[in-house]
């Protein structure tokens, strides 16, 4: 529970900066303080515990179908990954509030920072690896927020971007090593996988899996190739820049590299690609850091360079190297967030970050001078700072090596590391004496001085545990370095001395010789910083990034305008294809056949049917041009549906067909009636043998289809319904048993469906704005409204309601049902809008359909919830019998209830639809044009 | 078995009345004329069918079945108003006809048309 809160603490109390900001800037910083310094307490209540060597878990299944569960676990390596996260987290929130500017909206600073702060304790207390991928994205995603976050400047968003693509498409391949990860295994809780290193690594996927997840950490930690996104973070605020990119979330990578070291290294393969990444980048990154005149470009260089010293030391692979690496990380941790934050200070005080200009500011800022110079100092690895021992202890891993780049050539890694070394010391030289010494600069936008004491003080607590770990090492980090150790390991770490003297060794002569040749490389700087920015072609990353990312956009967009150009036959098409090819295959291959089922006897009636329905149904094709009397034809399509509907016996199917038939043909008409009476011919030849064709073999394939599932031998549940139909049910028309009762919930969705559709329909024809203006006694009428038809239809209309109420109440039992005898009144009552006009018939009957529909699924969402008040299921049906005088027995049953809603929504419905498309009809038939022939 | 003779003779009856009006349809001259054609079919003809529906069925169960009637009421009713709708519709787009009296809509007298 502890674990849990630690990790909500931070992400819900977000909100608390956002909200207290409105009483003040010191009210909002209080409020960020105040979180994380909880946070940080719940965090140190489980310190004994984890000093202890125990291990405090929390854990909550979530989907155990797929293996997640919300499960955190602080063991020593979360343990010290979350101290650095909500340690360093509460200096910055102190740091911050100096830092921003009156301008800047702080509450939302902080609101992110801490989203960030929640996300990255989630990644690092996580014991579940699809746990650790949410959250992991949830820093991608924070992390932009924060880049990006002075909006008005175009760095600040192109590296917001920039660093959103690199380490969310990171974050997708990570997905892809994981998921194989949990199938390797078996399993996706990291407590369970992290014993299971020999298995994992014997497995045939595990190279695949290494490369996947390493791009993941690589993305995350800036290693090469991946290493571009970094220096263009620098856009944000310092406050991010020192917790983002230099102490939390680019750790994230080589958090991942130790969390999986148990399970993942030790092989060959990992050694290559681990080691010779952070090789890579530590030289090359430590090279360009030299080269960098903005104060902060040069940090986020040396930051790239010595995660890859961290990456390095990982990859080596064994116990002792590992140790090193955590102990690297603390370090880093805590020289390079207060060398950023002393950046930010200079930045703040004297308005320029450019190197070049800056100089002599030691006789304005001593207190920071002082501060800089002993943070650079514990950077380069000079003695009695804790720079100098994890140096001293790397340069020790360097020579023990498993497996070596070159057979035969051990001095390789020590080779490249003494020169990053090298070129460490040059930067930090270079970091403090062009700034703090010199000559006095003349031309600063601001005159410098020393900062506020807010801003001074979280740098003063770093550099002074730079100072008391490099003296006092094993008092001080012991503890913390040997449970994280152990955590990262598995077992106990091995024999290591965090002593300062070691005694004249090969480590010591290459800190001599990287000391003596970094003040040299510092001397000679310009002629280095001359050849970077000359001669030799550099790519640059950002042009490659941009073309890239453009030019996946343009093939993107090309192909959707290809795919999706605005046909409608075109997608028709498409999908009919690929319904073929999905009905075709299995006959192809063989895995569906006809089955030993008996054939039915044909006769000559059906033989009539079926090709008068064949024959209208070509017509309609061939005829579809003359539009009127293409609809004609599909009508009688219908018709013959409805035939052989009676001849399989299946009345109820019947009526509905010829009910929905009518009403479709009023609606299609209307419709068409808006269109020219002649469509013009549009396709060519070669078009219409390609729709024939795909049609012809659309209905082979649907045939096929059928005649397998007709032929083989198949239970269907029709028995069940067949059953169960008045004794469960309370009726014995079984198809209207099913739709009320049975599968009511169907049925209450379909009806909610017609709604929407019909609402959906009024508010396109509301928006045309067709203004209502029916006028009666106009010389128009009796051509328009002729009196024979006026008459007979209004002596109908008692009758048609009379067969529909009939045909409502026999529903349960007998052919019928809500649905067709409100398709019956819907068509009587739109007869009278057709023969006495929408003007008149609206004047006495219902203006507004809306209240109609929702009285109707009201009525049958009430009837189903009426079941919860007897305690049964949403939608039990119930059945009784009863007596009255005169009409003697009947059954009354809940279903009819339902049935009611049925029937107002369906009659609602279509009367919104057909009278709204008819009052196009009006208006445009009003305006006096005689050019339009309609009947 | 007179009954099953009657209903017989009213199936054929019907039958007979569809069979005629469909001819009518397919051979009469012009517009006005074919329209006597599907009138006959549908109420001679789907009435002497109905008729026979009843007797059949008031002979099979108790009492008169009388839904044919009920049917046979509503296509009394309907067949005409059908059939005058389509009139006025020929009258109105003055489809051409054949016969000697010249076609006129008393609605909407043509102006060009000789009195």
């Amino acid at each position: 529970m502890t674990l849990l809160l630690i990790v909500l603490l931070p992400l819900v109390g977000a909100l608390l900066p956002a909200w207290f900001i409105r009483w003040g800037r010191n009210q909002s910083a209080l409020a960020a303080g105040v979180v994380t310094g909880t946070a940080f307490a719940l965090l140190l209540s489980l310190s004994s515990s984890v000093f202890a060597g125990e291990v405090p878990r929390a854990d909550w299944t979530w989907m155990s179908s797929i293996g997640l569960s919300l499960a955190f676990m602080a063991d020593g390596l979360g343990y010290l990954f979350a101290f650095l996260i909500l340690g360093i987290g509460l200096l910055v929130v102190l740091y911050a509030r100096y830092y921003l500017s009156e301008k800047d909206p702080m509450g939302r600073f902080y609101a992110y920072l801490l989203l960030f702060m929640g996300a990255m304790l989630g990644v690092v207390l996580a014991d579940n690896l699809i746990v650790l991928l949410v959250f992991w994205e949830l820093t991608s995603l924070t992390s932009f927020l924060l880049i990006g976050y002075w909006k008005h400047l175009p760095e600040g968003r192109q590296g917001a971007r920039m660093a959103l693509v690199v380490t969310g498409g990171g974050g997708l391949a990570m997905l892809a090593g994981f998921i194989l990860l949990g199938n390797i295994a078996g399993t996706y809780q990291l407590s369970e996988i992290l014993q299971m290193g020999e298995v994992i690594q014997a497995h045939d996927l595990y190279a695949p899996m290494l490369v996947l997840v390493l791009i993941g950490a690589f993305t995350k930690s800036a290693q090469f190739p991946f290493h571009f996104w970094l220096p263009h973070a620098m856009a944000a605020p310092t406050p991010v820049s020192a917790y983002l990119h230099s102490a939390t979330m680019v750790k994230a990578g080589v958090f991942l590299l130790a969390r999986l070291f148990p399970a993942l290294s030790g092989t060959e393969l990992w050694f290559f690609l681990v080691t010779g990444a952070g090789a890579a980048t530590l030289l090359f990154a430590a090279y360009v850091a030299l080269t960098k005149h903005d104060l902060k470009g040069l940090l986020a260089y040396s930051t790239v360079s010595h995660l890859g010293m961290i990456t390095v030391l990982f990859g080596i692979g064994t116990a002792a190297a590992a140790v090193v690496g955590i102990f690297h990380i603390m370090n880093h941790a805590a020289f390079k967030a207060s060398l950023f934050m002393n950046a930010g200070i200079v930045d703040h005080e004297t308005g320029t970050r450019d190197i070049r200009r800056l100089s002599g500011l030691w006789a304005a800022m001593p207190i920071t001078g002082v501060l800089a110079i002993i943070a650079a100092a514990a950077m380069a690895g000079v003695p009695l700072f804790n720079g100098f021992l994890s140096k001293e202890m790397f340069f020790e891993q360097a020579w023990a090596l498993e497996y070596q780049f070159v057979e035969g050539v051990p001095w390789l890694l020590p080779a490249i590391v003494t020169l990053a070394a090298l070129f460490s010391v040059a930067y930090s030289i270079r970091l403090v004496w062009s700034v703090f010494f010199g000559p006095q600069a003349e031309d600063l936008p601001k005159p410098p001085h020393d900062p506020p004491f807010g801003m001074l003080l979280p740098v003063g607590i770093l550099a002074a545990l730079c100072i008391v770990v490099g003296i006092v090492p094993v008092l001080v980090a012991g503890p913390m370095l040997a449970v994280a150790a152990t955590a990262t390991i598995g077992i106990a770490p091995p024999e290591y001395s965090l002593t300062l003297w070691h005694g004249f060794n090969i480590p010591l002569l290459m800190t001599a010789l990287a000391f003596v040749g970094g003040i040299v490389a510092y001397w000679k700087r310009w002629a280095i910083i001359g050849l970077h920015e000359g001669p030799l072609p550099f790519p640059e990353a950002k042009r490659i990034f941009d073309g890239t990312i453009d030019r996946l956009a343009a093939f993107s967009h090309g192909t959707t305008a290809a795919l999706e150009n605005g046909s409608l036959q075109r997608y028709l098409a498409l999908l009919v294809g690929a319904a073929v090819v999905a009905m075709g295959w299995p006959f192809l291959t063989g895995s569906w056949s006809a089955g030993p089922g008996p054939g039915t006897p044909l006769d000559g009636m059906s033989l009539v049917v079926w090709a008068i329905l064949v024959g209208a149904a070509v017509a309609t094709a061939a005829l579809h041009r003359r539009r009127i009397l293409a609809l004609v034809v599909v009508s009688v399509v219908g018709l013959m549906l409805a035939l052989a509907f009676v001849h399989l016996s299946a009345p109820d199917l019947a009526l509905t067909q010829l009910s929905v038939e009518v009403v479709t043909v009023v609606l299609l008409l209307l419709a068409l009636h808006l269109l020219p009476k002649e469509g013009p011919s549009e396709d060519s030849i070669g078009r219409k043998a390609r729709d024939v064709g795909l049609a012809v073999a659309a209905g082979c394939a649907v045939t096929a289809m059928a005649w397998v599932i007709l032929t083989n031998p198949v239970d269907t549940i029709s028995g069940f319904h067949l059953a169960e139909s008045y004794p469960g049910g309370g009726g014995t028309n079984v198809v209207n048993v099913i739709l009320v009762d049975f599968r009511g919930f169907d049925t209450f969705g379909e009806i909610i469906v017609l709604a929407i559709a019909g609402l959906g329909i009024y508010a396109m024809i509301d928006a045309l704005g067709v203004p209502d203006r029916w006028k009666i006694g106009s010389p128009d009428d009796e051509v328009r409204y002729p009196l024979l038809l006026t008459v007979i239809t209004r002596l109908l209309l008692p009758l048609a309601l009379l067969v529909s109420m009939y045909l409502f109440l026999r529903g349960h039992n007998q052919p019928g049902g809500g649905f067709i005898a409100g398709l019956v009144t819907a068509v009587a009552l739109i007869l009278q809008y057709v023969a006495s006009g929408i003007g008149w018939t609206t004047d006495r009957f219902v203006r507004d359909y809306h209240g109609a529909i929702a009285l109707g699924v009201l009525a049958a969402g009430a009837t189903g919830l009426g079941a919860w008040l007897f305690g049964y299921p949403f939608l039990t049906g119930w059945f009784d019998y009863f007596e009255l005088p005169i009409i003697g027995e009947f059954e009354l049953a809940s279903a009819v209830l339902f049935d009611i809603g049925v029937y107002l929504t369906v009659v609602a419905g279509v009367l919104l639809m057909l009278v709204n498309m008819g009052k196009i009809r009006n208006a445009s038939a009003a305006a006096p044009d005689a050019a339009d022939g309609e009947g | 078995m007179i009954g099953e003779l009657v209903v017989s003779l009213f199936i054929l009856v019907g039958a007979t009345f569809a069979l005629i009006g469909s001819i009518g349809l397919v051979r009469l001259p012009d517009f006005y004329t074919r329209l006597h054609g599907p009138t006959k079919a549908t109420t001679l003809g789907v009435g002497a069918l109905l008729l026979a529906s009843v007797i059949y069925f008031s002979a099979l169960r108790e009492g008169l079945s009388l839904h044919e009637a009920l049917i046979t009421l509503f296509l009394f009713m309907t067949a005409p108003v059908s059939a005058h709708l389509l009139v006025r519709a020929g009258l109105h787009h003055r489809v051409e006809s054949r016969s000697r009296a010249p076609a006129e809509d008393h609605g909407h007298p043509d102006p060009e048309a000789p009195i």
